[in-house]
C-alpha cells in the first residue's frame, strides 16, 4: 500500500519537475531574448526567424555609456585609424561619439544608475523597518481603530500617480525637495509604506505570540524579544517585502521623471530613450535593461532562503 | 511548555512600556502618511471643483459638480471604464492563475529551488515601459518571435481592435503572475506537513485537500497579492499606453494623463482621480472585509 | 473653507513656488527633446561658451515626456530652463499664458521676418496668427516628406510592370492618386513587401500630422485659425474626401501598423517592409546613412505630392526656441539669441545637422545638394502648414483621435461621421474657452 502510494507520488513528483522547468523556459524566454540582443549586432536584432547562433557584440554597451550622434560624413581614413577600439565600433555602426574637452563625452547612464542604487537602497530599507515594527504593533497590540487605521494606510496607494504628480511637485518645490535624493527617498518610502505594513502584518500574524510571551517570560524586555525572537520569524516576510519594495522604487517611472531635472534622475526614464530617435536600436536598449536588471536579480537571489523558508515556524508549533 | 505562557507583567514593564512600543511602533508611520498624502488629496478634491488649469494663466473658476456631471455623461469615459474593468479581470484573474499554479508546482523539494525561484521572478524586476516596449516588439507580425514560434503568420496583435487588450493583458499577467506566486509559495510553505499526512491517511480526496487544507491556509497571503495586483492593475499605465493606441485598450489611467498632461485640465483630472479613487476604495473594501472574515475562520 | 480661499491658498503656494531656487550667475539652460538635433546645438553653444565664457548646457527628456516635463515647468513657474526649444503648437500656450518672454521687439529691431522663412516665422515664432507678435525664434525647421525604395522604383521590370497595369510610368508621386496607385502596386503581403508606410500612433499627434496634410492637399482645411468657425471647413467635402483618401492608403500598409511613428516608419525602410514611407526630415540622415539604413543607396526622398487640384501642403514639425519667463537669466539669454541668428551661426548650425530656418542658407546650393534629402526638405518648407496652436490645441487632438482613428484603423462609421463628429467636438471645445464673440 504504502510502496505504490509513493510509486504514484514519485510519478507525481516527476511530472511536476517537468511542469516547471516548462514553465520556468517559457516564462523566461523573452528574458533570454532581451538579454541576447544585447549582445547582437543592430542588423541581427528584428531577424524572423530570431538569430541564435551569433558572434557576441560589445558595441550595445559602447553606445550605452556614450553620448553619439548620426554620422553625416565618413570619417577620413586618418581620424579612423587613430581613432580607439571602441570608438571605431561606434564609427562603424554609423555614429559618432561627441567629444567634450577632447574626451569621449558619457552618456548619462552611469550617473543615472549610482542614483538608482542609493535612492532605491535607501528608500527598501527605510519602507521595510517602518513597515515591519508597523506592522508588529497592529499584529500585537490593542489598538482604537484598527481596521480604519490599516484601511487609510492602503488607500495612500490608490490615487493615480499622474494626478499626484502635480501637486506633490509643487509641495517639492516649496520645501526646495525637487531634484535632490533625499526627495525620492522620501517619496519612494511613502509610496512602498502601505504595501511593506499590510504585507509584514500578514507575515507578523502568523507567528504565534506565545513564542515571544515565553521570552518576556524569561526575563527578556519587549523590545529584546521583539529583536531577538520576532524578527528572525520573520526574515522570509522581511526578504519577500524587501525584494517588493527595492523592485518598485528601482523601476518607478512616472516621478522619477517628474520630480528631476538633473541631478537625481533615476536610470527607468533613460533606457527607452536607448530606442533611439532616427533608426530603431533595440540592441542599446536591450544592454540598458540587462546591467539594470543586475542589482535587483542579484539582490533577490541573495535572499532566496529567506524567501523560500516559508513560515514554517509557526505552523508546526500550532 | 505551554504552562510556562502566562505572559508576565512585571518582565514586560522592563524596559518600555507596551503602550509607549505601541505607540513608538505606529504613530510615526501614520503620521509620516498623513502629512505627506494629505496635500495632494485635499488640492486634488478642492480643484476637481474648480475649471483650472495649472499650467495656464487664469484664475481657477468654481463650477461646482460641473467635471463630474461632464465626466459621468462622457461615452467615452464610460469606454476607458469598461476596458480597465475587462483588463483587470483578465490580467488579475490571468495572475492568480498563473502565480498561484506555478507555487503549487514549486512547493516540494526541488533541486536548485532558489535560483528557479530567482529566475521566475524576473520579469517583475524590470520596468513596466521596457517591458511594454519589448512585448510591443514581441507581437509585431513582421519582426515579432511569437507569430514566428506560434505560426500565426500576419496576425497583427496589437492591430486588432479586439485581440489588443487581451495582448496588453497577456504581457502584464507575465510580468505580475510571479509576485502571486512567490507570496503563495510564503503561504503554501505554513501548510503544516502533517495535515497532509492526515488527510492522506484518511484517503482524502486531492480536491478535499486543496479546499479544505491548503486554501484556507494560503489565503490570507493570496489575498493580500490579490488587493495590491487589483489595485496596480486599476491604475496601470505604462504597459498599455506603450503598446497600444487603439481606443479598445484606452485603460482610464491613459485618459487620465490625457487630462492632467497633455491637455493641462487640472481640474478634470482631479475630478476623474476622485472618481477612480472611490471605485478602487469600494473594491478594495470588499476584499479587505472577505480577508478579516478568512482570517477569523 | 470656501471657495475663494482654497483658491487663493493654492495661488499662494505656486507664488512660494516661483521665488523657490537660486540661480547660478553665468550658466545658461536650454531645454529640448532628446535627439540628434539637440546634441548639434550643444555642440553649436560649445562654440558660444569658447567665445563668451557663458557656460550654455543643452538639457533633454525623451520626446514622449517633453511636453509634460516642461509644462511641469511651467506650472510651478520654475526658473529651471531659461530657453525651451518648444513644440510648434505650444506657441498659443506660451503666449497667452506668459510662459514666454515676447520677442516682439527684437524680431523687428533684427528683421528676422525677412531673414527666416516665411512659413516657419508664422509656424513657430507669431501668435495669434498675423498679429505680428513674435514669441520664438526659429531654430529647427521641419516637415513632414516620403522616403522611397528607388530601387524598386527604377527596377526596368516593375516599370514595365507598372506601365501595364496603370498606364504611366512608374516614378515620384505627383499627386496623391498615383501615390495610391504605386502603394497598390508595391502590396505583396506573399512577399512581405507593403506599399506604404503612414502615421498612425494617435497617442498624440503622429497621425494627426499625417492626417492633416493629406485633408489639406485636399482642398479641405481644420477651420478657420483667426475665427475658429469650423464647421463646414472640418467636415467639408474636401476635407471628407482628404480623409478617405488617406484611410484607401492605410490598405497598402505593413500588418500590425495601428501605431505607427517615426521610428517605425524608418523601420519599415531598412527592413524592406515598404516603397514609400512618411516621415519628418529630421529623421532622414538616418536612412541616408549606410551603416544604419542598408538600402541607403536605394533610398530615396521626394516632397508630398499634390491633390486632385493641384494645392500641395506638408505639416509642419520642427521647433523655435523662446526664453522662458520665469527665468533669471532673460538678459543673458537675449544675448545668447543675438549669437544665434548671425548669419555665420546659422551656418555652422546647417554644417552640424541641424534643419536652419535661415532663408539664405536653405536657399544656397551647397545646402541643397549637402544630402540627397535637403532639396526636398527646402520644397517641403514651402508648403508647410501647422496643426492649431491655440492653447487648448491637445483638446483637440485628443477628439480628432478619437474619431478618426477607429474610421481609419478599424473601418468603424464613414469619414463623413468621423469629421462631423470632430466637428462638434471642436465646436464645444471652443465655446468652452469662450473663442466666439
Amino acid at each position: 500500500m504504502a510502496a505504490v502510494r509513493s510509486n504514484a507520488q514519485k510519478i507525481g513528483h516527476r511530472l511536476a519537475i517537468a511542469a516547471v522547468i516548462a514553465i520556468t523556459i517559457v516564462m523566461l524566454s523573452p528574458i533570454y531574448w532581451i538579454a541576447s540582443t544585447a549582445f547582437k549586432p543592430r542588423s541581427l536584432a528584428t531577424t524572423v526567424p530570431p538569430t541564435v547562433v551569433f558572434s557576441p557584440e560589445v558595441t550595445p554597451f559602447i553606445k550605452l555609456f556614450t553620448k553619439r550622434v548620426q554620422l553625416q560624413k565618413k570619417p577620413d581614413q586618418a581620424t579612423y585609424d587613430e581613432a580607439p577600439w571602441w570608438e571605431k565600433k561606434i564609427y562603424d555602426a554609423g555614429e559618432r561619439v561627441l567629444k567634450v574637452a577632447g574626451g569621449p563625452q558619457m552618456s548619462a547612464y552611469p550617473s543615472r544608475f549610482l542614483n538608482s542604487l542609493i535612492i532605491a537602497v535607501t528608500s527598501t530599507f527605510l519602507a521595510v523597518a517602518m513597515g515591519t515594527i508597523t506592522a508588529y504593533g497592529f499584529s500585537r497590540f490593542k489598538i482604537a481603530g484598527e481596521a480604519d487605521l490599516l484601511f487609510f494606510i492602503l488607500s495612500t496607494r490608490m490615487l493615480p500617480p499622474v494626478v499626484v504628480a502635480i501637486p506633490m511637485f509643487l509641495m517639492y518645490r516649496v520645501v526646495g525637495l525637487v531634484d535632490t535624493h533625499i526627495g525620492l527617498i522620501i517619496l519612494y518610502t511613502a509610496f512602498n509604506l502601505s504595501f511593506s505594513v499590510w504585507l509584514m502584518k500578514g507575515f507578523m500574524d502568523e507567528i504565534p505570540k506565545e513564542y515571544e510571551e515565553a521570552a518576556l517570560v524569561d526575563g527578556y524586555t519587549r523590545i529584546e524579544a521583539f529583536f531577538k525572537i520576532v524578527l528572525p520569524e520573520a526574515a522570509t516576510g522581511i526578504a519577500a517585502t524587501a525584494v517588493f519594495c527595492f523592485i518598485t522604487a528601482w523601476n518607478e517611472y512616472a516621478f522619477a521623471l517628474m520630480m528631476t531635472n538633473k541631478e537625481a534622475q533615476t536610470a527607468p526614464p533613460f533606457i527607452p530613450a536607448q530606442l533611439g530617435s532616427g533608426i530603431t536600436d533595440w540592441t542599446a536598449i536591450a544592454a540598458g535593461t540587462l546591467l539594470f536588471l543586475l542589482p535587483v536579480s542579484i539582490f533577490t537571489f541573495l535572499l532566496r532562503n529567506h524567501l523560500l523558508r516559508g513560515v514554517t515556524f509557526g505552523a508546526i508549533r500550532k | 511548555m505551554i504552562a510556562t505562557l502566562k505572559p508576565d507583567s512585571s518582565h514586560a514593564l522592563r524596559g518600555l512600556s507596551d503602550l509607549r512600543i505601541r505607540n513608538l511602533f505606529i504613530i510615526p508611520t501614520i503620521i509620516f502618511l498623513i502629512v505627506f498624502n494629505i496635500f495632494p488629496l485635499i488640492y486634488s478634491l478642492g480643484y476637481s471643483f474648480y475649471d483650472y488649469s495649472a499650467a495656464g494663466s487664469e484664475e481657477p473658476v468654481f463650477v461646482g459638480l460641473q467635471n463630474y456631471r461632464d465626466l459621468l455623461s462622457d461615452p467615452n469615459i464610460w469606454n476607458n471604464f469598461t476596458v480597465t474593468a475587462k483588463y483587470v479581470i483578465i490580467s488579475v484573474g490571468g495572475q492568480v492563475l498563473v502565480g498561484f499554479g506555478v507555487a503549487l508546482l514549486l512547493n516540494r523539494t526541488l533541486p536548485a529551488k532558489g535560483l528557479i525561484t530567482t529566475l521566475l521572478l524576473l520579469p517583475m524586476m524590470m520596468s513596466a515601459a521596457v517591458v511594454g516596449l519589448f512585448w510591443q516588439l514581441l507581437y509585431s507580425p513582421s519582426w515579432g518571435v511569437i507569430n514566428y514560434v506560434f505560426g500565426l503568420g500576419d496576425f497583427a496583435w496589437l492591430s486588432d481592435a479586439d485581440a489588443a487588450l487581451w495582448a496588453v493583458a497577456i504581457t502584464d499577467i507575465w510580468m505580475w503572475a510571479p509576485f502571486v506566486m512567490l507570496l503563495s509559495l510564503a503561504g503554501l510553505s505554513a501548510v503544516p506537513k502533517h495535515l497532509y499526512e492526515a488527510a492522506s491517511i484518511d484517503r482524502a480526496s486531492g480536491w478535499y485537500t486543496f479546499s479544505r487544507i491548503t486554501l484556507p491556509l494560503v489565503s490570507p497571503l493570496l489575498l493580500i497579492a490579490i488587493i495590491f495586483r487589483t489595485m496596480e492593475a486599476f491604475k496601470t499605465f505604462d504597459i498599455a499606453f506603450i503598446m497600444s493606441t487603439q481606443p479598445t485598450t484606452e485603460v482610464i489611467a491613459i485618459r487620465l494623463y490625457k487630462f492632467a498632461f497633455q491637455e493641462w485640465q487640472t481640474g478634470k483630472s482631479c475630478a476623474l482621480a476622485y472618481i477612480v479613487l472611490i471605485m478602487v476604495v469600494a473594491i478594495t473594501n470588499i476584499y479587505v472585509k472577505y480577508l478579516n472574515q478568512v482570517k477569523e475562520r | 473653507m470656501s471657495k475663494r480661499t482654497f483658491a487663493s491658498l493654492m495661488a499662494g503656494v505656486a507664488m512660494t513656488i516661483a521665488g523657490a531656487s537660486a540661480a547660478a550667475a553665468e550658466e545658461l539652460t536650454i531645454f529640448w527633446a532628446e535627439w540628434d538635433p539637440a546634441n548639434y546645438l550643444q555642440e553649436l553653444v560649445n562654440i558660444y561658451s569658447k567665445e563668451t565664457g557663458v557656460k550654455v548646457t543643452v538639457e533633454t527628456t525623451p520626446w514622449s515626456d517633453f511636453q509634460t516635463k516642461t509644462f511641469r515647468e511651467f506650472a510651478a513657474k520654475g526658473s529651471t530652463y531659461d530657453m525651451v526649444v518648444g513644440d510648434s503648437q505650444w506657441v498659443g500656450a506660451g503666449a497667452t499664458d506668459g510662459h514666454y518672454v515676447d520677442l516682439s521687439d527684437f524680431f523687428m529691431k533684427n528683421k528676422l521676418a525677412d531673414k527666416f522663412l516665411p512659413a516657419t516665422v508664422a509656424g513657430y515664432a507669431e501668435y495669434p496668427a498675423g498679429s505680428k507678435k513674435y514669441w520664438s525664434i526659429p531654430l529647427e525647421g521641419d516637415a513632414n516628406g516620403w522616403a522611397y525604395r528607388k530601387d524598386w522604383f527604377e527596377d526596368p521590370k516593375e516599370k514595365e510592370a507598372f506601365k501595364k497595369k496603370y498606364g504611366y510610368d512608374l516614378d515620384v508621386p505627383k499627386d496623391y492618386k498615383q501615390l495610391r496607385d504605386i502603394a497598390e502596386f508595391f502590396y505583396r503581403p506573399d512577399q512581405k513587401r507593403y506599399g506604404v508606410a503612414l502615421y498612425t500612433d494617435n497617442s498624440y499627434d503622429a497621425m494627426a500630422m499625417g492626417v492633416e496634410q493629406t485633408i489639406f492637399s485636399y482642398g479641405g482645411d481644420l477651420g478657420d485659425y483667426a475665427t475658429y468657425k469650423v464647421d463646414g471647413i472640418t467636415n467639408s467635402k474636401e476635407s471628407i474626401e482628404g480623409l478617405k483618401a488617406y484611410k484607401e492608403l492605410y490598405k497598402f500598409t505593413p500588418p500590425g501598423w495601428a501605431k505607427a511613428f517615426f521610428l517605425e516608419n524608418n523601420q519599415a525602410i531598412t527592413e524592406n517592409l515598404a516603397a514609400m514611407s512618411m516621415n519628418y526630415f529630421a529623421f532622414f540622415p538616418a536612412l541616408a546613412n549606410p551603416a544604419t539604413n542598408p538600402n541607403a543607396k536605394g533610398t530615396g526622398f521626394f516632397a508630398n505630392p499634390a491633390g486632385p487640384t493641384g494645392k500641395r501642403f506638408a505639416a509642419l514639425g520642427g521647433q523655435g526656441i523662446s526664453i522662458v519667463s520665469y527665468s533669471k537669466k532673460k538678459e543673458a539669454a537675449m544675448k545668447f539669441l543675438e549669437w544665434f541668428i548671425k548669419d555665420e551661426t546659422q551656418k555652422k548650425w546647417a554644417e552640424l545637422g541641424g534643419y536652419t530656418c535661415s532663408t539664405a542658407v536653405l536657399k544656397s546650393a551647397e545646402f541643397q545638394n549637402a544630402t540627397p534629402y535637403n532639396k526636398a526638405f527646402y520644397d517641403s518648407m514651402l508648403m508647410v502648414k501647422d496643426f492649431w496652436a491655440t492653447p487648448e490645441y491637445a483638446e483637440l487632438l485628443t477628439s480628432m483621435n478619437q474619431r478618426v482613428y477607429p474610421f481609419v484603423i478599424s473601418g468603424k462609421g464613414t469619414a463623413e461621421e468621423a469629421l462631423n463628429g470632430m466637428t462638434k467636438d471642436w465646436e464645444a471645445t471652443f465655446k468652452k474657452y469662450k473663442r466666439y464673440k
